[in-house]
This record gives C-alpha cells, structure tokens and sequence, in this order.
C-alpha cells in the first residue's frame, strides 16, 4: 500500500506535502519521495529509504508552491532509495500508487526506443510513457500514457514546463481531490488534506484532473468534461481510524486474528511438515553449523525474544541466550562465528539494539533481524532479516507485533528443528497444523473478553501485581507484568514461577492478586503447587488454565480465565492475549492514557 | 443526494451466523452484503453515504473505514438501542437539508434497483417495490395506479403482491412525521407507520416498481440462493494464486491472492475462493461455493453449494454440501452434513420452512472427527463436539457434545 499526495498554491509546499505524508504513514513508511518546482521553475527530487522525518531531514529550505509527494510500504522486496517514488523521464515527475500490470512489455518497448530505466519499478514505465506521448499539452500526455496502461493507479504528475499544473488520473486505486483557498491539493485520503480544507471532491475510476491553483477540471480518458460535485468532510478523523473501537490498543489485540494469519501466509507448509521463509538466506547446511544463539531485543521485544530461547532449546536442541540490547554491549559478549545473533525490534529502529548488531557483526557472526518495519534500519545493518507482517501499529503498547514475533520464533524453530532432524516431520506437521488453528482460538478469547473484563474491575483496586509462570509461559509472565505497567501504571512484576519462594513471596499478601499461567503440560502440576502456595499466604489467585481443566484449579483461584485447548508449546500465544486484555480494561477502568502512556515513545532510537 | 443505510440491527434471524457479526456482514460471493449495496450506490453516483450502525458497529466500521477504498465518503451514526427503523432514520436528519434515499443494509441489490426508483422518483415519498408471488412474511402496498393507498407490515393474506423493499426516497419534511410517530405494538417506531400517517394526511407517496435485483436474505438458509445468485452475475479478479500440477478448474472460478490449490483437486465454478487458503490435494469444490480467506480444505473433502467463511479448516474426506460454516470453525476428518428437503426449522419459539438445506454451524467451534448433522439442524457458536456425534438436535452457544 502506497500513499500519493500533490499541493499548488500560494502556500509552502514543502511542509504541507510532508504534513499531509504524515498523515498518509499508516499507508506506509519505508521509503517517502517528493518533486517540487522551486522560484527558479527547476524541477527538484528528494527521496530516500526511511520515514517521512528522514526526507524531511534531506530537504533544503526552499520555497515553492507546487508539489507532489508518495509515501510507501513495501509488503515484498526491498524499498531503495532508487526505486522509492517520484520517478522521472525528462521534465516529467510521476508518484503512483497501484500496480501496472503490463510494465514488462512496455518497459521492454521503451527501452527498445532508447528510454533509459534506473529503477526496478513499475512506476517508471508511467514516466517514460508520459514523457514519449508529451508535446506540449501535459493533461493530453498523461490520457495518452493511461491509454497504453494496464492494471490499477492513483498518479499524480508534475513537469517543470508546467510550473501552474499538476495532472491525477485514478483507476482501482483511490483518490481525492482537496479544494482550499487559492489553493488545491491531491491525496490518497482524506486524512492528508483534511488539516487545510474540508471540501472534498472524489475522482471515480478512469477520470483525469487537470489540478491549477485557481480550478480544477475532471475528463474522462477521452478527454470530454465530467461533471463533479463537491462534498463536505463532516466526520471525526481519529475517531476513524479506530473503526469504531475506543482505543487502537484494543482495535490492534483485536487485528490479530488477521496479524498472525498475515505471519504465517506463505510460509508454512503444512502438507510437507515445512517453513519457508522467502527472504530468509541461509541453507540448511548453514543452520547446521550453528552452535550457539544469541538473541538480543528489548522491551516487549525481549519478552518475544525469551520464548524464542525455550523454542530454540526445546525444539532444535540449540544453546541459546538472550540478553537486552543495551546489556548485551557493555557485558563482554562471548561470541564466534558459530553463534547466529537474533535481534528483535518491532520498529526496527531500537538504538540499542541496533548497536549491539553492529558490535555483533564486527566479531564476524551471522545476524539475523526480526522486524515489523520494511526497509527499516536494523533490515539494513543485518545479514538476514524476516518482517513479522503484523502491519502498522498505532498503539504504544506492543500487542499484535508480539505475538506476530512469537509466530516467527515458532516458524524459524521448527525450521531449524527440521533442518538440525531434530524433529520429525509428524511433530512437525501437528506443529504446524495446530499454528494454523491459532487465530481461531485467539478469536474465542476475545469473543469471551467479558470475563476478563469483569476480572480486571474485580482487582482495579490493587496496589501491586504480581504475574507467575514456568517454563514456556514465563516469558508470558513477564509481558503481561509489562503491559500492565506501561498502561495502568499499577506495580506488577513477572516471576517464575518456582523463583517464588526465593525471596518475592515475602510480598504476597492479602490484596495482591496473583496471575498464574497454567495452562497443562509438564509443568503443570509444579504451578499448581506454587498457586497453593500463594494461596496459602491469603493473595488473589487468577489462573489462566485450558478450557478443558477447570474444576481441578477452580478449588484455589478466585477467579479463572479459560484458553482453548491446543499444543503445549503453543499455548503462549493464546496466554499473552489474556494477559494484553487483562492490562487494557484494568487501564480503561483507571481512566488512564492508553494510547499514549506517559513517557514513553513508540520507537526507541535513543540508547 | 445522500444515502442512509441501516445497519444497526441485530439480524435474529440469522442466528447464530449474527451472534458474532451483524447481518450487512454476512458474506455473499465473499463480500459483506453491505459493500454490494455500497457499490451499487457508488455506480448510481451516490457518494455520500450515512451507515446507521449500532449492533458490532466495529468489523463494519473498521471494514468500510471512511469508504475511500469504496470510492465512497462514509459517514457513521450509531443508532443507540433498538427501536425500530423510523427511530434509526431520526438519527441522521442532521446530516439531511435535500431529498435522501433509505436503504436497508441486509438486502442484495444491484445498481438498476437503485436507478429505477431515483428515475421515478416524484411526491413527498418514494417507495420502491418489487412483484413477488408469495408476500408472506413481507411488507406490501396498496396502491391506485401509482400513489400508494395503504402500506402494511408483515401481511398474512394476499392483499397485494407488491412487496415493499424498504428502500425509499424521502425529503427533509419526513423527519416532523417522525417525531410524531407513535410506538408501534411490537415496541417500535416504525418507518412504515410514518408513511401511513403521511398518507392519511393526504400526502403524494409514489411506487415505483422494480424488476432489477431485491434479494432479501431473511433466514440464514437464504443466503445460499442469493450466493448462488450473485455467484453467476460477479466477475472477481483472479489473483496470484499457486495451482499445482494437476489440478483442475473449470468455470467461472475466481482464487485469491497466495492461495494454493494442491494437485489433484477439481474445481467447478461458479465458485469464489479468498485468499491464503490451501485446498486439497483431492478435494473437490463444485458450484455454487464460497469459501473465505485463509481456510484449509484437507484432502478429498468434497464442498457443494455452500458458504463457507474465513479461517476455517474441513476436515480430510468430509462433505459439505448446501450449508453454511461460520468463521474460524476448525472441523475434523470425515464430516458430513446431511441435506433435507422441505424442512422445518423452528428458530425462537417459532416454526418456518426451509425449501432445501443442509446445516448451519456459527464461529469458533471444535468438530472432531467423523461428526454428522442431520438436516437443518445447527451448532452455534464456540461449541466443542466430540468424535462421532450425531447432531440430531441444535446444539446451543458454547455447549460441549461427548
């Protein structure tokens, strides 16, 4: 998905295009592009790989009034600088958003004609065209290039022979029109425009713009007028963008039947009991020399990168270790080129984990980046990376890139298990197809999030928190002690389970509820044991269990939250949906921040 | 003009599909009903359009968004409690300083439905119609020529056989009509009882009659014909999808994007397939099918005349055949679904016909293995059944079946 946005007026173009790209970020942000006509009537281009701040960052102060600008979200392949939007042919600029499905064939026509191409792009083809069709009527060059063209489209057009005009054209892709004052404006969205004018005009398929600063005219692609009436914007924008859910924390929990279906898409070959990770380059004989992971992450990150350690070990029989990006540096790390270093980072912009794959790197070990953020800096400075898919996340505190990392944890080790023969391929297969089976049963406990709201209203009142598991379900533990101060600012701490009566049971009084994560398994009868324990020192017991268990647990806690039933190892995924709810409605019955807790910021890039 | 479609409902008579969505929801040809009715707005020029919603307003809100990618602006109201369609008309007259056309959001129209009523449209009401054999059950209008003389509700008898579809152009001044409508004996305020009065007061209310597309899925098991219906009349894109070696499609077949059809398996169109599912090897998809995205079809599983929606997984050797799977189901080996004719099915205390049909399972289940449902008989949602169940009665909301 891609944004476009265009601007001519009297106004600075160069703000009102990067304010109105920022507004276009949750279409994409790994790489961002504009074309401007400065005083000079020069055409000037500035893109780069990165966030609509990055180009910010590259462009001079200059002053013009006509613009055009793209923003992007590459879903497979690299963003480059080269291949981010405008692209251009002579005095021609061209951003688009959509796919032009016959770009082979008229590429290869066009360079048959002499036409020189830079990037890997579909995009540049549209430039070319223009340019080839163009005399000197732009409107006629463009309805011309369309003509050729087929597939779906959303352009905007700017050449420096026409310092008083920019053309759009719209196909399968959508488009508006903004009409201000004097001024005019293009956009993938109303988001974009919406902080400068209310009054929208919407482009229907195979419609051309012909955008001045004073009028705009609409044609159909055979050039005869079109009638087009205005509309005005009424609505709440932000109240939009959460689809109708108070928060986007709670609209994100809710995106992960779909965000661990998206993981997954590709990937998983349940019939051969196999994963395949496209982008991911190392081959089996690679994995095999491998004696040692490191895995380094921070934040919920960290929590992510704590299953990974049980998986690995667990499943492919592989040492492993994970330590927090700004320990890991400054502790001696011990590593070799047998060691395969694993960094974690939604944003990919996590200073200090970024700094600790550098430092990583220059002991010559293989590292590997599992990031959200195409193109983003970590996808860079590692020798692999694989994108977690879980789509742009709003909400400071992390709840679908969690559990889409813990999916691509599970995915790499089974892949490693297979490649090591560690496991064979009937676990595999089971593995695989009860993976499948996850976003359903994530879908029943948010069907049921009545309880753990009542259970969240039953224990708002609590000072300090406190969150138990064992094994496979204590990084779980630690993340829903996580949540739950990022958000309700309420004091909870993650142990293990067993690590209780090593010192934190002193602190278990009456008052203080206890979130055990039991679901069955083999070390299910050894929490049991630690929630008689508490119980014993009269704490609140909430026990997260297997729908299956009930009456067993039902005798100590005071209040239980049933997952569906499926493999043991799998079970964190559903446990840390609990624990994300649980943390939401105790905040939401706090009146706190939610969205935005205090101090704290989205991507950390400072160390 | 302006468009107002109501959405707010609950759709009772779609449990248990309703239980976890609302009824505009409810997917034809693999699209929501509602973005049909959009889309034929959108062809007729109508643009702005205001969703009256209210029962699980999220998945529609966060579906739709601000319509942009429907071509569309959309505007939302919530229509608090439910009383009734006059009362959520009143929610919008804000929005209203022109004439307006009404929709309801759970019928199945095409654009000709639309353009037929605003081409006739005249008076101070416009209500559209269509000429059904059977009016049981539906609204209908008396008319003299083309002014309406009497609209009723629900008719028993044959009176007219002039079906009102609800959709209906009004101007600004219904809106005093409507404050002074009185709640109706089911505890509604009733559009229809504002159209009456209109008419007793001497008011121009007009018919049109249409003989474009009105599908009115009243009951769940209509949702297969008007699938089937649509199923002919759609061309959808088809995708990048994987086919192996092997396997064949014949028809009018559409698959969505990284979907992989395993060697071995025969699809026979009309049938749409959504995206990242994995079907097969052996199985066998026969017209009129839908099956949603990221669904997995196991081998030698034979699928017919069904809707089957997202995320679900069927099990190997099972038959499916004129039924309706909820999302997110997870079904085992050797399913069957056995079909009636002429059924009885009795849904909230009362009895109704189903003409042909199979079964009905809501979201979430578990089926294990080897499990039949008997004709007409439902599982609703979040249930668990265990191997070998023969499901001879429906089986209620998040039961456990040994």
């Amino acid at each position: 998905m891609c944004g476009i946005v265009g601007y001519i007026g009297d106004g600075d173009a160069v703000n009102i295009l990067l304010e109105s790209l920022r507004k276009l970020e949750y279409r994409g942000y790994d790489s961002a592009g504009m074309a401007i006509i400065d005083k000079e009537g020069k055409a000037r281009i500035f893109k780069i790989e990165g966030e609509i701040s990055e180009l910010e960052s590259i462009i001079p102060g200059i002053s013009s009034h006509v613009g055009i600008g793209h923003t992007r979200w590459a879903t497979h392949g690299r963003p480059t600088t080269q291949n981010a939007h405008p692209h251009c042919s002579g005095n021609i600029s061209v951003v688009h958003n959509g796919i032009i499905e016959n770009y082979q064939d008229l590429k290869s026509e066009l360079i048959s004609e002499g036409f020189v191409f830079i990037s890997d792009t579909d995009t540049e083809v549209l430039a070319h065209l223009i340019n080839k069709y163009y005399i000197d009527d732009l409107g006629l060059a463009v309805g011309t290039a369309l003509g050729h063209v087929r597939g779906s489209y959303a352009i905007g057009v700017l050449s420096n022979e026409h310092p008083d005009e920019l053309i759009a054209a719209r196909k399968d892709s959508p488009l508006i029109i903004g009409l201000g004052k004097d001024e005019n404006f293009i956009a993938s969205d109303i988001p974009a425009i919406l902080k400068y004018t209310k009054r929208i005009i919407y482009i229907d398929n195979l419609e051309l713009i012909s955008v001045k600063q004073g009028s705009i005219r609409v044609f159909d692609m055979e050039g005869n007028p079109v009638e087009k009436k205005e509309h005005i914007i009424e609505w709440d924008l932000e109240a939009a963008e959460k689809a109708g859910y108070p928060h986007f924390m709670l609209k994100e929990i809710h995106e992960q039947t779909r965000s661990i279906h998206e993981t997954m898409t590709g990937r998983l070959h349940e019939l051969e009991g196999d994963i395949n990770f496209e982008e991911l380059g190392l081959d089996l004989n690679e994995i095999r020399q491998f004696r040692r992971i490191e895995i380094i992450a921070c934040g919920t990150s960290y929590n992510a990168g704590l299953l990974g350690k049980y998986l690995f070990k667990g499943l492919a029989g592989i040492h492993t270790d994970v330590d927090t990006g700004s320990e890991f540096r400054y502790s001696s790390p011990v590593l070799a080129p047998s060691t395969l270093v694993i960094a974690i980072t939604q944003s990919g912009e996590t200073a200090d984990t970024l700094a600790a794959v550098r430092e990583a790197e220059s002991y010559g070990c293989m590292t590997l980046a599992i990031t959200n953020v195409v193109g983003s800096t970590i996808s860079r400075d590692a020798s692999q990376t694989i994108y977690t898919r879980a789509g742009p996340e709003i909400g400071v505190a992390a709840t679908k890139s969690f559990t889409s990392q813990l999916v691509v944890l599970y995915l790499l080790a089974i892949h490693f298990a297979r490649a090591r023969s560690i496991m064979d391929v009937n676990r595999a297969r089971m593995l695989l197809s009860e993976l499948r089976k996850i976003p359903g049963h994530v879908n029943h406990i948010l069907e049921g999030a009545g309880t753990i709201h009542e259970c969240a209203l039953m224990f708002v009142k609590a000072k300090d928190y406190f969150f138990i598991g064992r094994n496979i379900n204590y990084p779980v533990a630690l993340e829903g002690a996580l949540k739950l101060k990022e958000i309700s600012y309420i004091h909870a701490e993650g142990y293990a389970a067993g690590e209780l009566k090593h010192g934190p049971l002193a602190l278990i009084s009456k008052d203080v509820p206890v979130v055990a994560i039991a679901p069955h398994g083999h070390t299910y009868d050894k929490i049991l044991s630690n929630i008689k324990e508490v119980k014993a020192r009269d704490a609140s017991v909430i026990a997260i269990v297997d729908c299956d268990d009930y009456c067993e647990i039902e005798k100590f806690a005071d209040f239980v939250i049933p997952i569906p039933m499926t493999d043991e190892v799998l079970t964190p995924l559903l446990s840390s949906v609990v624990v994300q709810l649980l943390a939401y409605y105790t905040a939401l019955e706090l009146d706190c921040s939610i969205d935005k807790p205090r101090n704290l910021a989205k991507s950390v890039t400072v160390e | 003009m302006k468009a107002v479609i109501l959405g707010a409902g609950e759709g009772l008579r779609c449990r248990p599909l309703t239980l976890t969505r609302s009824k505009v929801m409810l997917p034809v040809a693999n699209k929501p009903i509602l973005e049909h009715i959009i889309s034929a707005l959108f062809k007729c020029s109508i643009y702005d359009i205001i969703l009256v919603v209210g029962y699980k307003k999220e998945q529609i809100m966060d579906y739709f968004r601000d319509g942009v990618d429907f071509g569309v602006n959309i505007t939302y109201v919530e229509q608090k409690g439910q009383l009734g369609t006059a009362h959520a008309i009143k929610q919008v007259s804000s929005y209203m300083d022109d004439e307006f056309i009404v929709l309801n959001g759970d019928n199945i129209i095409e654009a000709g439905t639309i353009s037929d009523i605003l081409a006739g449209r005249s008076g101070d009401a416009t209500i559209l119609t269509v000429v059904r054999e059977h009016t049981q059950g539906y609204g209908v209008v008396v008319h003299e020529k083309h002014r309406v003389m009497k609209i009723i509700e629900k008719t028993k008898e044959d009176l007219s056989h002039n079906v009102n579809t609800g959709i209906y152009i009004f101007n600004p001044g219904i809106f005093d009509y409507i404050e002074a409508t009185s709640i109706s004996e089911t505890g509604e305020y009733a559009i229809t009882d504002t159209i009456q009065q209109m008419i007793d007061d001497k008011k121009n209310i007009i018919m049109i009659n249409s003989q474009a597309m009105w599908l009115d899925a009243v009951h769940y098991w209509d949702l297969l014909k008007a699938n089937a219906y649509m199923l002919e009349r759609f061309e959808q894109p088809v995708n990048d999808c994987i086919i192996e070696d092997g396997a064949v499609i014949r028809g009018k077949v559409s698959i969505g994007l990284d979907t992989v059809i395993h060697p071995g398996s025969f699809i026979l169109g009309p049938v749409v397939i959504g995206k990242n599912c994995e079907i097969g090897p052996n199985a066998v998809v026969l017209p009129s099918t839908t099956i949603g995205n990221y669904s997995t079809i196991e081998p030698s599983a034979l699928i017919k005349n069904s809707i089957i929606m997202h995320d679900v997984r069927v099990g190997a050797f099972s038959y499916i055949s004129n039924s309706i799977l909820g999302a997110h189901n997870s079904i085992g080996s050797h399913f069957i679904t056995e079909t009636g004719e002429n059924l009885i099915i009795e849904m909230r205390g009362s009895l109704h016909k189903a003409a042909k049909f199979g079964t009905v399972i809501g979201d979430g289940n578990n089926i294990k293995h080897r499990v039949l449902t008997e004709p007409g008989k439902m599982i609703s949602t979040g249930c668990s059944i265990a191997s070998g169940v023969n499901v001879s009665r429906d089986i209620p909301r998040d039961s456990k079946v040994f």
